[in-house]
């Protein structure tokens, strides 16, 4: 940035000045780094801004700066957290009237870690060094090797669904389940004919809520081949209403399996298998395997028998991140654009985040719409703050609870009335929670 | 192109627009004092997000009254196109021109394409106004319309001015006051961003709310003002379809203000269930408020009134 006049100026105020240029420039970085989306000419309209309101009053400077420096409203809890360090450190220099240190100097002392969500404290306190993460990730990983508690979700009222011990490296084992668990829902098969239908007709992204008024160029030339090539109707883009594709993760660890109806479960699977076009089934906990085949059956028994066959294992420890990363490396087909992704889990991962955040984000991305089943969140307590669920959320269209046909059909009647873009999940649930 | 085309030339100091936004009744918090103060010196458009009912086109409303300058309003949609947003011929006019004989076409002297056929549209005006102040050109939802006219809209900003193939280039001699609105429907394009100063209306705090009520809703007793924000603030916290912005809240305030005989009295369940329509503007919203939700509202209102 070229500094007028420096030569006529006395030393103590090019100094000062040099000291406010080099921090913004700093502080427009650190945004930068975490991720903001900081216009380009942002830096000279931060150093107008701050001729005009002045240097010496902390709020007006963080409003100015927040008017040049941020253009969306998901930058602001960047911008929130990384101004304290900011505004110490123009301060006290304009105090000491001196900066000796560079720019990518200033940068590292914002500290910023990386572009991961804030802190949940915000406060005047720098962030952490990169050797407290360091060792912040070295006690995570050292946790994950022993046995792990289920984090509490529905911390008031303390449901009993979220206290038993899991082991994240536990053993599967063979599926099987007492007969009589089995059943057959005329509940479900209504409710499942309401989510064929609400998913077949799902808008896709080429979609608007108000469909498409342009015009088919190639219909209408068609079209006038039978007329002598005279244009009788001008037919508009229009919107048909498909199958269902759809890939189904189903959680299988023993927290999920202690907790929803594995007789629910294997009916509604079956039912997906049946009545969807295309379906892919995987089973995950601790490993993945698609299990598709074995629900191609008549009857929930059938299909039992047909896990069984397979030798189908199921009650290990619930890593969804490493499940998606295999579901993309080995069956990379398995979602598209007009696939529906369905997630059925608890969310209670034991693997890394990070790598269940990039899954997340994969599959969001590749897929049509992510709809995440869960059965905690059946509770009226429930919310969704476990690490697992809290990564997730924002590449989730919809979290819905899952716990027998009456979930079901409220899914359906959400994704029948909203569509995936809308206010959908467990919060909207119209059957009177509070 | 420069990004910044000139300051809007006005005498305004904080204190200055301070007064100006109590004069007119707006309840500004210091960040959107010194966001439009910014905005006013340095020239710059000001992009305003926030929550529907948030106060982003009163903002520009206010401007224009405490400034005492003409508001140009230009409200956006999907279609929107530079015939109804610059200007147009007066065709009818100027067939009538040219089949009386007065003008031609090709005429140069006596052409139908001068400013006597020209139809002015709202960004035409506002670069064109010749008052004594720049007026206010308040783009409202801007993020209904196409991307094609962002794109002229950027061209606008940049200079201020516009090309007339016919007639030559029209310079705004003072540039206006840009405000414009987006409620986030889709995201604005960078280079637009860019040119703007960014003010996201916060959801109001208790206080502010309150304070809002007293000054639009004067006719309504300070106690029940509390209250009604009270009841408001416990609503929101309920996973609404559609939150109740400040809007609603006013419009509640306003309903009750009309409907009681005494002042004074705390609400009741019945004028709050007769009410609630104001405030919830869908069906599951207003199913959601059942017995024990309205007791919560009832209570938090009371509360309210108590430390109001």
């Amino acid at each position: 940035m070229h500094v007028e006049g420096e030569d006529g100026d006395p030393p103590d105020f090019v100094e000062a000045r040099e000291h406010v240029l080099e921090t913004i420039l700093s502080f427009e970085r650190a945004l930068r780094t975490a991720g903001a989306s900081v216009p380009a000419t942002a830096g000279i309209d931060a150093a107008r801004a701050l001729v005009e309101v002045g240097f010496d009053d902390r709020e007006r400077v963080r409003a100015a700066l927040r008017a040049v420096l941020i253009s969306q409203e998901a930058d602001i809890v960047a911008f929130e957290r990384l101004f304290p360090p900011f505004w110490r450190r123009f301060a006290e220099g304009l105090d000491a009237q001196g900066s000796t240190d560079n720019v990518q100097d200033a940068v590292d002392r914002f500290g910023i870690p990386s572009a991961s969500p804030p802190e949940p404290e915000e406060g005047d306190e720098p962030q952490l060094t990169e050797d407290e993460e360091a060792d912040g990730a070295e006690v995570a990983a050292t946790d994950r090797t022993v046995t792990f508690s289920a984090e509490t979700e529905a911390t008031p009222g303390g449901e009993d669904e979220t206290t038993a011990i899991y082991s994240p490296s536990g053993r599967s084992e063979r599926v099987s389940m007492g007969r009589a668990m089995l059943r057959e829902s005329g509940d479900l098969e209504a409710a499942m004919r309401s989510l064929t239908a609400a998913l077949a007709s799902l808008q896709g992204r080429r979609w608007g809520r108000e469909g498409d008024e342009r015009v088919d160029v190639r219909r209408a030339l068609r079209g006038s081949f039978g007329t002598g090539g005279t244009v009788v109707s001008v037919p508009t883009h229009a919107k048909k209403r498909s199958a269902v594709s759809a890939t189904l993760l189903v959680d299988v660890s023993q927290s999920v399996l202690d907790t929803i109806d594995r007789g629910f479960l294997i009916d509604f699977l079956r039912r997906a298998v049946e009545e969807w076009r295309t379906v892919r089934v995987f089973f995950f906990d601790t490993a993945v395997r698609e299990v598709t085949d074995a629900f191609r059956t008549r009857t929930p028994l059938e299909a039992l028998d047909a896990l069984e066959a397979a030798e189908a294992a199921w009650g290990g420890g619930t890593q969804i991140g490493q499940a998606i990363e295999t579901v993309k490396r080995e069956h990379p087909d398995a979602v598209d654009r007009n696939t529906t992704a369905v997630v059925i889990s608890d969310g209670l991962e034991v693997g890394e985040i990070e790598l269940l955040e990039r899954g997340m984000s994969w599959l969001s991305a590749q897929s049509a719409a992510v709809l995440w089943c869960n059965p905690l969140a059946a509770s009226p307590e429930y919310e969704p703050t476990c690490r697992g669920m809290a990564a997730a959320m924002p590449y989730v269209n919809g979290l819905f609870a899952f716990t027998g046909p009456d979930d079901v059909a409220e899914m359906a009647r959400q994704l029948t009335q909203r569509g995936t873009a809308g206010p959908i999940g467990y919060e909207h649930d119209g059957r009177g929670r509070a | 192109m420069s990004d910044s085309p000139g300051t809007t030339g006005l005498e305004v100091d904080e204190a200055g627009l301070r007064t100006l936004f109590d004069e007119q009744d707006y309840v500004a918090e210091d960040d959107i004092v010194t966001t439009v103060l910014l905005s006013l010196r340095l020239g710059k458009p000001l992009l305003v997000e926030g929550e529907p009912g948030s106060g982003k086109t009163e903002l520009g409303k206010v401007l224009a009254d405490g400034l005492d300058t003409e508001l140009v309003r230009l409200q956006c949609y999907e279609g929107l196109s530079a015939e109804n947003t610059l200007y147009e011929w007066n065709y009818t006019k100027q067939l009538l021109a040219v089949q009386a004989g007065d003008r031609g076409v090709a005429d140069e002297d006596a052409s139908v394409f001068d400013e006597d056929y020209l139809l002015e549209r709202p960004l035409l005006r506002a670069l064109t106004h010749d008052g004594p102040r720049p007026p206010v050109l308040l783009i409202d939802e801007v993020d209904r319309a196409d991307e094609e006219f962002e794109a002229l809209l950027l061209e606008v900003l940049s200079d201020f001015q516009v090309s007339i193939p016919e007639l030559g280039t029209v310079a705004a001699s003072q540039p206006p006051i840009v405000v414009i609105t987006s409620n986030r429907t889709r995201g604005l394009s960078d280079a637009l961003k860019r040119r703007c100063l960014f003010l996201h209306i916060e959801p109001p705090s208790m206080a502010k709310e309150r304070a809002i009520v007293r000054e639009k809703v004067p006719e309504l007793d300070g106690a029940v003002a509390a209250a009604v924000t009270g009841a408001v603030q416990r609503l929101r916290e309920e996973p609404l379809l559609k939150q109740p912005g400040v809007a609603e809240t006013l419009d509640w305030a306003r309903a009750i203000a009309a409907l009681r005989h005494d002042g004074e009295d705390a609400l009741t369940e019945t004028e709050v269930r007769n009410t609630l329509g104001c405030l919830l503007k869908e069906v599951e919203d207003v199913q959601r408020v059942d017995d024990a939700l309205l007791s919560e509202l009832l209570d938090s209102a009371e509360r309210a009134r108590a430390q109001g």
